[in-house]
């Protein structure tokens, strides 16, 4: 293999959270990463220092990558429920072979998406008002961070894109907008914004139906505890083009299950007395991206069956409600197992398993068969979605480095299970 | 039987309208994906004695992939649960894939169903270029067709800042680098300025008409569509500029669609789903057609094209850039509603819909396309569409040849629509043309080729693509189309006895024009400014 490059390599796009930042200079020392410029701490985490573990563990011994392949298709091809799951830093060209591997093992598939589903079914249900994050940043002159405080998980989502920036509706940056943070419960909006709106968690789909209810005319009172709320929908309203921004992703407190479609209830109501798009923040590791590649070659964005031969959907059966009930028996787990959700890495523990991506052969629950390879981004090239669904090229900064292609990989699997026809 | 290279297609019926052959029995012969003049004599034979052989089919404006097209996808989940697509049964190559139907089917089964009705090209028809990268990987799932897609102009804050300066040639240099750095195939505008008003959400959120001001005074959709047909030919691109007006699918929008071709009169323009833009009355007040005015302005002026865009009844998908006509469509329908703002480019609006034959909007708008086929005198420059998803599906394209091909069957059908609007209507004076096969020929496959420049397709001359379609007669039209007998793609027999046998993947059409470098430097510092995606990481180039 060539060395790894020395240097720096600009313009490269950041996974560490779904802002998906690709502003970042990456400076290469001696095959390292020395640094990542501009990347905030959850980025520069998110690079490390670029090393990766390179084993292939089959049964927990070292073993060739031709065995690894070979067992893998195997136990795959030998089981009556497999199910292949999507987990982070693979780009989506791996995604899209394994959605193959997927529909060859007439198996389930599901991703990280799983996490996100409130927001993701509501918006089946109802659709949606929103918006890329660099409209936000042209048009917005009022941000609503609906309790969220996008600096604890997505930390450079206000410098980039909803608060800060220049915009072309927004000369002035930070001063031709104004922020405002409702605080839900325990989960806060931002501290510096310039009004806030407190509601107990326990009133927040009161709230937001009050809110909606304004803007259609259709209100109502405006005594306690909710005239904070009517007050600032007025102020919504008034604006000319509204950012209302709230995490997809659970949080420490569940939210309730009715708040993602009463968020877009609103979203949509605003579009008449004014512009309005609704913001949910995704995490990183191209989970985005799985989304989109599931819906295209399957129509459906996560919880996919291929059992009847034809994908179905399966909203309310994914991956971690089928671990949990034992309906699979085998699984592909393809990324980076440290991003799986808890209650999937649990269930992983107590069936065969393949690991395919960054930091396989330490996952927690022993894979039969591990195999570790590069990150998406750091170590290898393609397609990753930033969580507004704005496909960006990765600019791998450590790629001819002595690291195992995920892509190469998955693809070795995929066409050693098409070829066992 | 396996794919030969050489194949000699033998006793079938020719229409072949690019070269004057409407009917013929003859020979067609294929070696090495290409259409020859002749072959050894003892090359592999295809007899199909009886049967009718065309060109392969071109779609020329469909919404099948891209990120506008995904939307649509993830919001249909009721829609793919009702219609399944097994993987199918291939004899050999890449391996099948299942997939999901509905009015916006999943890539692998879009391809599948395109080469069942016989079409071996397609055009997507909007394409954000922010999102190039998805619709050319979207593209790259979809098989057996080859495709390219059209690039979203004239909403773009950069053009509208450079026709503001009236800089003209800097608009056409930037054109021509994102067509180039999306691998795009053409240039689309849709609802010029309209969509830019809509994102700015001031109190004017649409234009009403070709002057109004967008932003600067200097700016109006009349000089944006000046302005990109003006750089569409004079890059000497092979399809012009592709536009959808001002006002679609407003009552009496009939004065604008005819305002939008005066105002490019003499240059190559093509308009596209004419149907949406032909409707006359007055917003508010009522609805009629309009179609005559506008078929009449058309058959006039050798340097127009059009496709129909003709509505179905049935379900259907709206989807397009145009964000405030579907924001209008989702407030009277009640529907869902998806409304995505793309920065510094476009809008994205989808709404799911169905055309019935009792409302009298419906009845209208079917009546209204097919007055427009009808009175079409030239059909080199009426292409046969729905602007599938959004008048309806491409696989409603059989039955729509029928209604062209069959009077006796139209007006029957026109028995049972909505008369309410159709006062004024071509249609209900008797329009008794009916569609030969060699002017189907011309709508479905020779006419979008030539209108698309590309030579290689439409025809069956000796280098010609070898993309050949086989149907077997039959009075119901609707039958004959729905369901090719044989396709061969790219010199590969796809399609066999009626059954899908070989999915390879399809060829990506795209331009490369040239121009002046220098305004990338100017581009750069726009995206330096205000963009959220570095300049080095837009587009799609490889």
């Amino acid at each position: 293999m060539s060395p790894p490059p020395a240097g720096a390599v600009e313009h490269v796009t950041c996974l560490g959270c779904g802002c998906a930042c690709d502003d970042i200079t990456v400076v290469v020392q001696r095959g390292r990463v020395a640094e990542a410029q501009r990347a905030c701490a959850l980025g520069a985490a998110w690079f490390g220092d670029g090393r990766v573990p390179d084993e292939i563990r089959i049964r927990g011994r070292a073993g060739t990558l031709e065995r690894a392949i070979a067992e893998a298709a195997k136990l795959l091809s030998d089981a009556e429920r497999p199910l292949v799951y999507l987990a982070g830093d693979v780009s989506c060209e791996v995604q899209r072979d394994a959605v193959a591997i997927a529909d060859r093992l007439r198996g389930a598939i599901d991703s990280l998406a799983g996490t996100a589903a409130p927001g993701l079914l509501a918006a089946q249900r109802r659709g949606r008002a929103g918006a890329t994050l660099g409209e936000l940043r042209q048009r917005a002159d009022l941000v609503v961070f609906w309790g969220v405080d996008p600096g604890a998980r997505y930390p450079r989502y206000g410098a980039r894109y909803a608060v800060d920036p220049v915009g072309l509706a927004a000369p002035g940056g930070r001063k031709s907008r104004r922020v405002i943070a409702v605080d839900v419960g325990d989960a806060r909006g931002p501290a510096d914004a310039d009004g806030r709106v407190t509601i107990p968690a326990a009133a927040e789909l009161d709230a937001l139906g009050v809110m909606r209810a304004t803007v259609q005319g259709r209100f109502i009172r405006t005594d306690a505890p909710l005239g904070e709320v009517v007050a600032l929908v007025h102020d919504m309203t008034r604006a000319r083009y509204v950012a209302l921004v709230a995490d997809a992703e659970p949080g420490p407190t569940p939210s309730d299950p009715d708040r993602a479609e009463a968020l877009i209830a609103l979203a949509q109501a605003l579009n008449g007395p004014t512009r309005c798009a609704l913001s949910t923040l995704r995490g990183g590791g191209n989970r985005s991206g799985a989304d989109a590649v599931l819906t295209w070659q399957t129509g459906f964005p996560f919880a996919v069956d291929f059992g009847r031969g034809y994908p179905t959907y399966r909203p309310h059966a994914g991956a971690a409600e089928r671990l949990a009930v034992r309906d699979v028996d085998a699984a592909l787990v393809i990324g980076a197992p440290a991003t799986l959700p808890a209650a999937v890495a649990e269930g992983l523990a107590g069936i065969a398993t393949v690991a395919i991506g960054p930091r396989a052969s330490t996952a927690a629950w022993k894979p039969v068969v591990a195999v570790d390879t590069g990150v998406a981004g750091i170590h290898e090239g393609g397609t990753a979605f930033r969580m507004d669904d704005v496909p960006l090229p990765l600019r791998p900064a450590l790629e001819g480095a002595d690291v195992r292609s995920a892509a190469a990989t998955v693809r070795g699997l995929r066409e050693r299970l098409e070829g066992d026809a | 039987m396996t794919t030969p290279s050489r194949l000699r297609i033998t006793g079938g019926t020719v229409y072949d309208p690019a070269h004057g052959v409407d009917g013929v029995v003859r020979e067609v012969c294929i070696e090495g994906g290409r259409i020859v003049a002749e072959l050894p004599a003892g090359a592999p034979r295809l007899d199909v004695r009886g049967m009718v052989v065309m060109p392969g089919g071109v779609d020329i404006h469909a919404h099948v992939a891209g990120s506008s097209v995904n939307h649509a996808r993830r919001l249909l989940p009721e829609e793919h649960t009702a219609d399944p697509v097994p993987a199918p049964r291939l004899a050999d190559g890449l391996p099948p894939r299942s997939g999901t139907g509905g009015t916006v089917p999943s890539t692998f089964a879009t391809g599948y169903r395109y080469a069942g009705l016989g079409y071996t090209t397609a055009m997507e028809a909007a394409v954000a270029p922010l999102a190039a990268r998805q619709a050319h990987a979207e593209l790259d799932d979809t098989p057996l067709i080859d495709a390219g897609f059209f690039v979203l102009l004239g909403n773009d804050d950069y053009l509208l800042r450079q026709i503001a300066a009236g800089e003209t040639a800097r608009a056409r240099d930037y054109a021509a680098w994102l067509l180039g750095v999306t691998r795009a195939y053409a240039i689309k505008i849709v609802n010029p300025g309209g969509v830019a008003l809509w994102k700015g959400g001031g109190g004017t959120r649409n234009v009403s008409g070709l002057d109004d001001a967008v932003g600067s005074s200097a700016v109006t959709p009349r000089k944006i569509l000046e302005t990109l047909a003006g750089a569409a030919n004079a890059l000497a691109l092979p399809h012009p500029v592709h536009i959808h007006c001002n006002n679609l699918g407003q009552a009496g929008n009939v004065a604008t669609t005819l305002e939008s071709m005066r105002a490019l009169s003499g240059q190559r323009a093509h308009f596209t789903h004419l149907q949406f833009h032909s409707y006359g009355g007055e917003r508010g007040k009522g609805w009629k057609s309009g179609a005559r005015d506008v078929i009449e302005y058309v058959n006039g002026h050798p340097e127009l094209s059009v496709d129909v865009g003709q509505v179905m009844f049935g379900p259907a998908t709206t989807v397009t850039a145009d964000g405030p006509v579907e924001h209008l469509l989702y407030a009277s329908s009640g529907r869902k509603w998806v409304n995505v703002d793309t920065e510094l480019e476009t809008g994205c609006g989808i709404v799911p819909y169905t055309y019935r034959e009792k409302a009298a909007v419906a009845a209208l708008q079917w009546a209204v396309g097919l007055e427009l086929f009808l009175l079409a005198k030239d059909p080199w420059r009426v292409v046969l569409s729905t602007d599938h998803p959004n008048g309806g599906t491409f696989l409603s394209y059989p039955e729509l040849i029928r209604l062209l091909m069959d009077r006796a069957y139209r007006d029957e059908r026109l028995k049972g629509v909505n008369q309410k609007l159709l006062a004024g209507s071509a249609l209900l004076d008797g329009l008794t043309r009916e569609y030969t096969l060699g002017e189907i020929a011309i709508v479905t496959r020779a006419g979008p080729a030539r209108l698309l420049g590309l030579s290689h397709k439409g025809h069956l001359a000796p280098g010609a693509d070898a993309d050949v379609t086989v149907y077997a007669p039959d009075a119901d039209r609707a039958k004959m189309f729905a369901a090719a007998r044989y396709v061969i793609k790219a010199g590969a027999i796809v399609v066999e006895e009626g059954q899908l046998r070989r999915a390879p993947a399809g060829a990506r059409l795209a331009v490369h024009p040239d121009y002046d470098t220098a305004v990338t430097k100017d581009v750069k510092r726009f995206f330096d400014d205000y963009a959220t995606v570095a300049f080095e990481n837009y587009g799609a180039e490889r």
